[in-house]
């Protein structure tokens, strides 16, 4: 018994250690904040066109399949760990892909590292398999980048997902971030309600010459309208949000 | 009067308990399912990578005189993670258990990475089609074990901080839930493996370089 309990207090100790040992790696690493599109080129190598179409191409995939499709360039990644390891855990935390169906992709580019990978999410292990991703990024993406034609392979592995992963799931013809919009607008409905009912609640009291409101504080009533319209990213894009996805380190990448 | 007062709040404490034990009860009952369901995952993954390699050593066997002995390796390797078996629905609660249930799988990583450095001599293989795909699938194993490995840790770590924290620890073996072992980094992982080039010639001489 003394023995057991000797081992537990180890064990304990051992995984204070790993926990500290994994608090300082993580204080190395850099996990980026959650995107708020789904094309992202955070190293500049794309035109602002370019972009911008990539953009509404990937939220109009999500309308038609509700698959998140999320492209991500990076001049640099910002950790010590394996590209695989360090993607799944960044595609992880920003919840790419719907909840359920687990249905997301991230593209991620290390520009400087020049390096690349594909993580898929757990309900597209199937459709999207490893050896396919391998071959879009080995294959198709990076002869264009070994050419510094970044455009053209993001274009071409943009498409080549897509092209992989639809048909998998039918989409609600919104994306998660409209969704969310509208549930924001019946969020605060009731509180709509609630003000009003009290605005005539104030009337009738003061009518009946009751106490509250003075009759000075009749003047314009401000109402909190449109708090709820948080939809698009700057500019007109069209706004990303994850929808919860998860990974499980599904996928293959390539460097060039 | 004072012996119903009495009554009543003994009744009182009895019955917040029973909540407090519930309440509790039902929480390690989720947590241990966590753990399960994160375990099946583990084994998944595992036999997923077992699944791969008959083929593995099939198109790799099939390679002009390829060296032996990294193949019956990898096969005998193979054949111990199968003796091995755990019960893929519920987590080991014996740390010796899962202890030997890592040496073998950790025996089948190395057998695994010794055959791919020993691929990269044969140029034949690395313009094999076939090999290239199933390189790619187990490098994607490989990643999805890592994966599943690192949940599984995280769902026996909360349900071992439920059982060891403070009301539940005291009724831990009452209510039959043993802290689970988990994984643990491979011997000898914390030790970077030997960087040796030999390119076929004898080693020259070191050049007495100074030391910074």
């Amino acid at each position: 018994m003394a023995v057991s309990r000797l081992e537990n207090a180890i064990q304990l100790l051992v995984a204070a250690l790993a926990f500290a040992v994994a608090s300082a790696a993580s204080a190395v690493e850099g996990i980026p904040p959650k995107p708020d599109r789904y094309f992202n080129d955070y190293a500049g190598v794309v035109s602002k066109e370019a972009a911008y179409r990539f953009n509404e191409q990937l939220a109009q995939f999500e309308r038609e399949t509700s698959d998140q499709v999320v492209v991500a360039v990076f001049p640099k990644m910002q950790s010590n760990s394996d590209i695989a390891d360090y993607t799944q855990r960044v595609a992880q935390a920003w919840g790419v892909g719907q909840k359920e169906r687990r249905n997301g992709v991230v593209l991620f580019v290390f520009v400087q590292d020049r390096k690349m990978f594909i993580q898929v999410g757990y309900g597209l292990e199937g459709a999207l398999p490893d050896i396919t991703a391998f071959d879009i990024t080995e294959y198709q993406i990076k002869p264009l980048f070994r050419n510094g034609n970044y455009e053209g392979g993001l274009a071409t592995g943009i498409d080549l997902i897509c092209k992989a992963i639809r048909g998998e799931y039918k989409g609600s013809g919104k994306t998660a971030e409209e969704r969310r919009g509208s549930g924001n607008v019946f969020g605060i409905l009731p509180f709509i309600l609630f003000v009003l009912v009290l605005i005539v609640i104030s009337r009738v009291m003061r009518r009946l010459g009751g106490y509250g409101y003075s009759s000075r504080r009749d003047g314009p009533i401000f109402f909190p309208v449109g708090g709820g319209g948080s939809s698009s990213g700057g500019g007109g894009f069209s706004g990303f949000s994850g929808g919860g996805g998860s990974f499980g380190g599904g996928g293959a990448g390539s460097s060039w | 009067m004072g012996c119903g007062m009495v009554l009543a709040v003994l009744l009182f404490i009895i019955v917040i308990a029973a909540l407090a034990l519930g309440r509790s009860y039902n929480r390690l009952v989720r947590l241990q399912q966590t753990v399960d369901q994160s375990w099946a995952q583990v084994q998944n993954v595992y036999q997923r990578r077992a699944d791969l390699i008959p083929n593995l050593v099939n198109t790799v066997s099939g390679a002009a005189n390829f060296e032996k002995s990294t193949l019956v390796e990898v096969t005998n390797a193979r054949a111990s993670v199968g003796r091995v078996q755990l019960d893929p629905n519920k987590a080991p609660t014996d740390a010796a258990q899962l202890e030997q249930f890592q040496a073998a799988q950790g025996q089948l990583s190395n057998a695994l990475s010794r055959l791919l450095v020993v691929v990269e001599r044969y140029p034949e293989l690395r313009a094999n089609q076939n090999f290239l795909s199933l390189q790619a699938q187990l490098e994607g194993t490989e990643n999805r074990i890592s994966v599943e490995r690192g949940n599984f840790n995280t769902a026996v770590q909360n349900y071992n901080v439920a059982v060891r924290s403070f009301p539940t620890n005291l009724i831990e073996g009452l209510l039959g839930f043993p802290p689970r072992p988990f994984f643990t980094a491979q011997t000898g992982a914390e030790r970077p493996p030997p960087v040796q080039f030999n390119f076929g010639t004898p080693a020259p001489a070191p050049a007495a370089t100074a030391s910074p």
